[in-house]
């Protein structure tokens, strides 16, 4: 009798199996690639996919999620072997490098008469472009603020700082022990370079120029900060995640970080007390515009593809999810209903104003790898800031003026 | 080889037969003939061959294309790729972070083996006395061999963190060191302390092949050693390291192509930082085609790596083929 029930059930399950098979057939599979980490983002992701796949029955979407570390080069094998996926979910600045490469389609003429267009802001928009044409569109921004802990400037007597020299002698007058003033992540890759653009920008300097004194100042600023021992020099090692739990670990009393760790710092320290303000300035203000694209990948799925992205850009879908992820909306009419009573997210959003994307440039990882490079050896002390500024120069002249 | 003995004495043998044959001359006779000839051989080894030029060959000579191409992000697609001879070798040659890169593989694999084969053979002599508990402590021992090397870098690289590490906290407990150690963020420490990891994780490989061998050495051979008065350092110099020849040069060789090629360690530990100076020929390879998106110069440098591993292993195939002649 048992037996006759295992061998039923194996045969309904497989009868299930071949039916599901061949209802799935009749539709078309979207396949999304993210990279997003974290549990909160990939259930509204697969919560926005579900709305759309009930919306219609045409079109599947299904997603898959790729670690950040491998995703450049899961997509970059893929392009070669072409085993892609319909749409990709990437980091803003590599979207051009994609688009160099021929992954994406350009889908300009498509969208030329969707009147939403408009509504985007133009930073992330113009990081979906590659030669004036529209290679996707952007899913959500975000930036970076500066955190600090209210119990540690309070007892160190100091307010939040307001400009490069502040934020030196506040780090240090919080320095005690095992606690230092400040931290910031500066791994040697984009998400180095994402945090040590906010002071090479607010120096005055734009994404290509560091050789010049206002690129020193930058680089001497972090230099000073870890000289000083205000900076731990292990924020060479320390992926931004790792800077958000030194932080709520009580170990450091200000941090350099963005919006999305927000809801996690929420629900893991419940009872740190902790505010955001703008980030110092040094000549200009400053931030980096974070944040991900949604890149239409080239196939005959280029119609379905865009379907879904007008589903997930309508005003009434994006406000479901945006506050989710902890992003600012890419759209002026969404982003203008968003946090109006949270006092942080609203810091985050004021600081949107002076977000600079970065690039945009098909060899940026190169140039960003020459930017990460001189922060690194002026952090460590390999090399001066002087020197540091002027090789970095000198790669990134080589880089942009070759075709 | 004997192979080509053996076809001698076909041959020999199956001459004056088909001789007599050989007039009828059919198709069908040559192909017997032929092999019978002993070529039948070509025969076996071909399902080898054929997994070897696949498997093998298609990749080692599409690198090598693509090292003399110039494919980066905006011709990885485009039809014609452009030919550039060994420019991408010459650029490599004069990058600063590509010397270091090949010093330090050097120095990795030379100092990994020195201290993985002594201590892997002090260990392998140990357990070979055979004491109560030998065996499952030995085999306690290939546990670092087990673990996934990822777990093992995550693991060192917390236990030499600067700050919360294992180690900074012990040696200043013993009152070695004064103030921490910043052994993953200074350039030579860094590189001292993926050397030290992957010894750590070399040491049972050597052992358990060099305690294998140790077991092949006949015990009245050591003990008629002891007979004539060798001390205990002569029969291990005189006795022991001769007998175990074959085995020592096959551990050293593969240690050497092991240790060469390792990518992951250094990947997890310090991805070639601070400031690229951990870099191997195979992290610096990665990051040249995965990073930067430079296809070309990152297949340049696997093939730099390709070249000195098969100057190795030419080296090793004359070291097999010298001692059979010799035996």
């Amino acid at each position: 009798m048992k037996r006759f029930l295992v061998s039923a059930l194996v045969i309904f399950a497989m009868l299930a199996v071949v039916t599901s098979g061949a209802f799935a057939q009749s539709k078309k599979t979207v396949t999304i690639w993210n990279y997003w980490e974290t549990p909160k983002h990939q259930e509204t992701l697969a919560r926005v996919c579900k709305d759309f796949n009930s919306s219609q029955d045409k079109i599947e979407v299904v997603t898959k999620y790729i670690p950040f570390a491998d995703f450049k080069k899961q997509l970059s094998i893929g392009a070669a072997a072409s085993e892609l996926p319909d749409i990709a979910i990437i980091d803003n600045p590599d979207h051009a490098s994609y688009s160099a490469m021929g992954i994406f389609a350009d889908i300009t003429d498509k969208l030329a008469s969707w009147p939403d267009l408009k509504q985007y802001f133009e930073g992330p928009l113009n990081s979906c472009k590659l030669n004036g044409r529209l290679h996707g569109i952007p899913f959500g921004s975000n930036c970076l603020s500066l955190y600090y802990n209210e119990d540690m400037l309070k007892a160190a007597g100091a307010k939040p700082p307001k400009t490069w020299d502040e934020l030196k002698s506040v780090a240090l007058k919080t320095t005690k022990g095992n606690v230092h003033g400040f931290g910031i992540s500066s791994v040697q890759n984009e998400e180095g370079t994402f945090g040590f653009l906010c002071f090479l920008w607010g120096s005055g300097n734009t994404s290509f120029q560091i050789g010049n004194a206002n690129g020193i100042r930058a680089l001497s600023l972090v230099r000073d900060l870890v000289k000083s021992g205000a900076m731990p020099k292990e924020v060479i090692n320390w992926t931004q995640g790792d800077v958000m739990n030194q932080f709520i670990s009580g170990n450091l009393a200000m941090m350099v970080n963005g919006p999305w760790q927000v809801p996690t710092m929420r629900q893991q320290a419940p009872n740190l007390k902790w505010n955001v303000v703008l980030l110092p300035v040094g000549a200009i203000p400053a931030s980096d515009l974070g944040g991900e694209n949604f890149g239409v990948v080239k196939g005959d799925k280029v119609d379905e593809a865009i379907a879904f992205l007008k589903f997930v850009a309508n005003p009434a879908e994006m406000k479901t999810y945006i506050n989710d992820f902890g992003y600012i909306a890419s759209r002026r009419d969404v982003a203008a209903t968003q946090f109006t009573d949270d006092p942080i997210m609203k810091v985050f959003a004021a600081q949107m104003a002076s977000a600079k994307p970065r690039g945009p440039h098909p060899r940026w990882p190169e140039i960003s790898d020459a930017l990460s490079l001189a922060m690194n050896e002026a952090i460590t002390g390999v090399a001066t800031p002087e020197a540091a500024a002027a090789k970095a120069q000198k790669t990134i002249d080589t880089i942009i003026n070759t075709k | 080889m004997s192979l080509s003995r053996e076809r001698a004495t076909q041959k020999r043998l199956a001459l004056p037969r088909i001789a007599g044959r050989d007039r009828a001359g059919t198709r069908m006779n040559r192909l017997r003939r032929y092999f019978r000839h002993g070529n039948i051989g070509y025969l076996f080894v071909l399902p080898a061959i054929t997994y070897m030029v696949l498997l093998v060959g298609y990749p080692i000579v599409s690198n090598f294309i693509l090292s003399i191409q110039d494919v980066t992000v905006t011709t990885l697609n485009a039809l014609g790729k452009p030919l550039v001879g060994l420019r991408n070798y010459q650029t490599l040659l004069a990058d600063g972070v590509l010397q270091r890169s090949i010093g330090n593989t050097f120095l990795f694999t030379v100092c990994c083996i020195v201290f993985q084969f002594a201590i892997g053979f002090a260990l392998a002599l140990l357990f070979n006395m055979g004491f109560p508990l030998a065996k499952p402590i030995r085999g306690l021992l290939m546990i670092p061999w087990m673990i996934p090397m990822t777990v093992t870098a995550l693991m060192f690289k917390f236990m030499f963190s600067s700050n919360v590490g294992i180690i900074n906290q012990f040696l200043q407990a013993c009152g070695i060191i004064k103030s921490p150690v910043e052994w993953l963020l200074e350039p030579r420490s860094a590189m001292f302390s993926l050397i030290v990891a992957n010894i750590w994780i070399g040491i049972p490989f050597n052992m358990i092949l060099l305690s294998t061998g140790l077991t092949t050495i006949p015990n009245h051979v050591k003990e008629a050693a002891a007979m004539d008065g060798a001390s205990k350092w002569q029969s291990f110099l005189f006795i022991i390291v001769p007998m175990l020849k074959p085995v020592i040069e096959s551990v050293l060789i593969l240690g050497f192509i092991y240790t060469f090629k390792v990518f992951d360690l250094v990947f997890v530990m310090t991805n070639g930082g601070p400031v690229n100076s951990t870099h191997l020929l195979s992290t610096y390879s990665y990051k040249l085609s995965f990073v930067l998106f430079k296809y070309s110069q990152g297949a340049a440098t696997a093939n730099i790596l390709f070249l000195i591993l098969l100057a190795v292993s030419i080296f090793y195939l004359k070291f097999i083929y010298d001692d059979r002649r010799a035996e």
